[in-house]
């Protein structure tokens, strides 16, 4: 009888959902620095 | 502001390309049977971790040559790859202990992988404490630039530790001497996955170059119109 593939679908989920969040943190971040800088 | 332009645009579609690694990999990638859909966070994790390392191999050359030639832009580089070095750093070590929990059993191990990363990212951090505590921008270069070399030479460590040691962390599937042990599909997703990895790298690094540049500027010219006033 073949084994049943693991159930942790939870695990990917969170791991996908805290890269995007640090990546899009870090492109917001640099984004409002630089206008910060730019403003007169 | 070219550069600045060049980088935003840059950011802008590897951000929209890795919303098509996280498509493919969740919807268009096979299951690995042991597994199960945790063994997809590989394809976040690996690449940041080269990226991480990467980024801090980059510091160090950058680091190796300012010292020499003293020039500005060695420094500015070193500090913009640092920065993204940082961030790809902090994905490695949020995805690996979500990844490790369901696979070993736990979130974290102090073995010699995770042990040396941990080294890296806190490296990293030194390193923009560094350069934020000192104000001096040649003093400040010139001792950053001694922490990158540091930081370049703990790479090998990092990468090499599951070869040095006995770890739990497995040996590498995609970058060792042999062809990589992946089926064609799951290889395909992954070296999209490190391509748009790049693709961030570059526009990161890009975005902060120029942001350095620009708050250089503005530095010289209060200074310029602080002289004028004098």
């Amino acid at each position: 009888m073949p084994e049943a593939v693991p159930q942790n679908g939870g695990y990917m989920i969170a791991a996908y959902v805290v890269a995007a969040v640090i990546l899009i943190s870090y492109a917001v971040s640099l984004y409002l620095r630089t206008r910060r800088t730019l403003r007169p | 502001m070219r550069m600045l332009r060049v980088g935003r645009w840059i950011t802008a579609l590897a951000l929209l390309l890795l919303a098509g690694v996280y498509v493919r990999a969740l919807a268009f990638t096979p299951v690995e049977r042991l597994q199960g859909l945790a063994q997809k966070i590989f394809y976040l994790h690996v690449p940041a971790a080269i990226w991480a390392e990467s980024a801090m191999v980059f510091v160090g050359l950058a680091s190796v040559f300012y010292l020499f030639m003293k020039d500005p832009r060695l420094d500015r580089f070193a500090s913009a790859s640092a920065e993204v070095g940082t961030v790809f750093a902090a994905i490695v070590l949020t995805t690996g202990p979500i990844w490790g929990k369901p696979i070993w059993g736990t979130w974290w191990s102090w073995d010699a992988r995770l042990t040396f990363t941990l080294f890296l990212f806190l490296l990293y951090v030194g390193y923009l404490l560094l350069r934020g505590a000192v104000a001096d921008p040649a003093t400040r270069a010139r001792y950053a630039a001694v922490l990158g070399i540091c930081g370049m030479c703990l790479v090998p460590f990092v990468h090499f530790s599951v070869y040095m040691f006995r770890t739990l962390h497995p040996m590498p599937i995609v970058l060792k001497p042999s062809a990589p042990s992946l089926p064609g599909s799951m290889l395909a997703t992954w070296l999209f996955s490190f391509a748009v990895f790049t693709l961030l790298y570059v526009g990161f690094v890009t975005q902060r170059y120029a942001l350095s540049y620009l708050r250089e500027q503005l530095e010289a010219a209060a200074g310029d119109a602080g002289m004028g006033h004098a």
